[in-house]
């Protein structure tokens, strides 16, 4: 494996290892949309010199380049930091009140601590992080529209903003605890110009579902829905990188805004694949195949995995699949039949997953070059 | 040389910096209110002529509509009649927001399908329509004149005005580079955060260029 993958999985894991005693096993089966977070969360807590803390993961997920060659590849978006601003008191309104959804709009759904919430996309691209509260855990939801990446994390005690600056086309995020850079997608830290040396660890995530508004209120009809009374005046009518509903502008064209940090030619470069990385490496599974094949196999590293497709939602979730067992699709239940008949829901079933997202094909290149890409032959 | 001796040197040294700044000063002054005066007499003579005035008020407001449009200030929005005010609106109205010369609304107003959305830029967007709108009021008054007068209406008011229109940035990087399929760089950024000081300072210049014309007219 290319040294500079592994660059810092012992980095992270020398940091936090004295500090992981206890941390969680994993948990094989649940109906829960967070069910790879307890495999990946530690409880680990990086205390901060303002006293506040932010919960890492165990172990550092790779990175690219160096934490300082990739604060060399950061730019300016042209905003400065805050100047798009973070959602820092969020307002919601049931399914039936919301005011801006079509039935074909995209939201990004989040199920936490037996709570339920929608956000807009179209409310998120203006402002790219929302800091909100799921019983009593701070969350932070965050949506880089140019690489179409959406992810959830444990943000302890504070709060995550906007810095202003891009790597690969992807939103770098601060902290306001300690100011460190957060590339979204990698989802470590990296040193930045208001934190020259931070511990390089990497965020626990919490699982966003990309979906659509319909999708999503079928599957929770009771959700609570991002409220337009954000404490902003801004237009949500409006998205200045073109539409998803239908598809069209930025998120439809080959060009990019800014240059991607390592060009692959495999798939036009919006092409939506379904991405998955663990400390050890990462796999991305070609979206559209598997709408059409319901599960796919593939390797992270030497370890076997599988993604399966969730058709209600229109996602997927990867499993670790260390027994290499084979799994069929029921396609009219959308259900997925393990070997021994049993029948499951393709987000639960009896094995260890591993956190996952859709991501733009040219931004999962562009920071995991050495990616394996499955699709349907 | 005795130190008294030195110290008068010195001290008439610095009285001559001090006289050679002071001159600098009042020649830049003077080269400034004389810019300053061969703007106003555009101003005056367009003031003074009713259907120039017009003109004025046409073009400005249609400048104001596109400023507006290009930096996102006024689109189709969600529908619907309403007015949104931020908590804090004093504070907000000179907060930078997605770049140089970008600050954040602190109203917005729904008017049916479209959305305007209130900001100092609206302030900007109504200096620069006034100054598009006098480069174009200036350059018809010259072009009227008798061909004999030797004057013409080169103005580049409309051009001048280009710049400002495409200031306008997204989240990421300026709308822009989405239409022309330009990859953004550094430099272009920057380039981004001059585009209405800019068009300021072009369509202020070719206002003095159309007064001092215009103080040719018999």
């Amino acid at each position: 494996m290319p040294a500079r993958r592994h660059f810092l999985a012992s980095v992270g894991t020398t940091t936090v290892a004295a500090l992981t005693a206890g941390c969680s096993g994993r948990i094989n089966e649940s109906e829960s949309d967070t069910t790879e977070q307890a495999s990946q969360q530690s409880t680990t807590v990086s205390p901060t010199e303002t006293g506040a803390s932010i919960p890492t993961r165990e172990n550092t997920l790779p990175l690219p380049l160096s934490p300082s060659a990739l604060r060399e590849a950061a730019q300016s978006g042209g905003p400065e930091k805050d100047g798009i601003p973070s959602i820092d008191n969020p307002t919601f309104v049931s399914s039936d009140k919301t005011e801006i959804l079509d039935p074909g709009d995209p939201v990004l759904g989040v199920v936490h601590n037996g709570i339920t919430k929608a956000y807009p996309q179209a409310i998120l691209v203006l402002h790219e992080i929302v800091n909100d509260t799921f019983g009593d855990e701070n969350i932070t939801v965050t949506y880089c529209p140019l690489t179409g990446t959406a992810q959830g994390f444990d943000r302890g005690e504070t709060t995550f903003g906007v810095s202003g600056r891009l790597i690969n086309n992807n939103l770098v995020m601060y902290d306001r605890a300690t100011e460190t850079w957060w590339p979204q997608m990698l989802a470590t830290a990296i040193p930045g110009p208001w934190n020259e040396s931070p511990t390089i660890h990497s965020l626990t995530p919490i699982r966003v579902t990309w979906t659509t508004w319909k999708q999503w209120k079928q599957r929770h009809p009771d959700t609570r829905v991002l409220s337009t009374q954000t404490g902003y005046a801004k237009n949500y009518g409006r998205d200045p990188y073109g539409s998803y509903n239908p598809l069209r502008g930025y998120y439809a064209d080959e060009r990019l805004l800014f240059p991607a940090l390592h060009q692959d030619d495999r798939y036009p470069k919006k092409t939506i694949v379904h991405g998955a990385r663990t400390p050890e490496g990462a796999a991305a599974f070609h979206k559209e195949s598997l709408r059409q094949a319901g599960v796919l196999s593939g390797t992270i590293d030497e370890l076997s995995v599988i993604a399966v497709y969730d058709p209600e939602l229109d996602t997927g979730y990867v499993y670790e699949n260390p027994e290499e067992m084979t799994v069929t699709r029921d396609q009219e239940q959308g259900q997925v039949i393990a070997p021994d008949g049993s029948r499951h829901d393709p987000s639960s079933l009896p094995l260890t997953r591993v956190y996952s997202f859709d991501a733009m094909w040219f931004a999962w290149a562009g920071y995991y070059p050495e990616t394996a890409v499955y699709a349907n032959d | 040389m005795t130190e008294r001796s030195q110290e008068q040197s010195t001290d008439a040294t610095d009285a001559i910096d001090t006289t050679d700044t002071d001159r600098r000063w009042r020649k830049s002054i003077s080269v400034i209110n004389s810019l300053l005066q061969w703007a106003s007499v555009t101003v005056h003579a367009i003031r003074h002529r009713r259907r120039l005035g017009l003109l004025v008020s046409i073009v400005g407001s249609i400048y104001f509509g596109l400023y507006l449009w290009g930096i996102g200030h006024l689109a189709p929005g969600l529908g619907g009649w309403g007015l949104t005010v931020v908590s804090n609106p004093l504070a907000t109205f000179t907060t930078p927001a997605l770049g140089p010369f970008s600050y954040r609304p602190i109203a917005r107003l729904q008017i049916g399908a479209f959305t305007y959305l209130f900001s100092f830029n609206s302030v900007i967007g109504l200096a620069l329509a006034i100054l598009v709108g006098m480069n174009v009021a200036g350059s018809v008054l010259l072009w009227r004149q008798p061909t004999t007068c030797g004057l013409r209406g080169a103005s580049g008011g409309i051009l001048a005005g280009v710049p400002g229109l495409i200031s306008g940035t997204a989240c990421c990087g300026p709308i822009i580079l989405l239409v022309v399929g330009v990859q953004a760089s550094g430099v272009i950024i920057t380039a981004f955060e001059l585009l209405v000081p800019a068009a300021i300072g072009i369509l202020t210049i070719s206002l003095v260029v159309i007064g001092r014309q215009i103080e040719q007219i018999p």
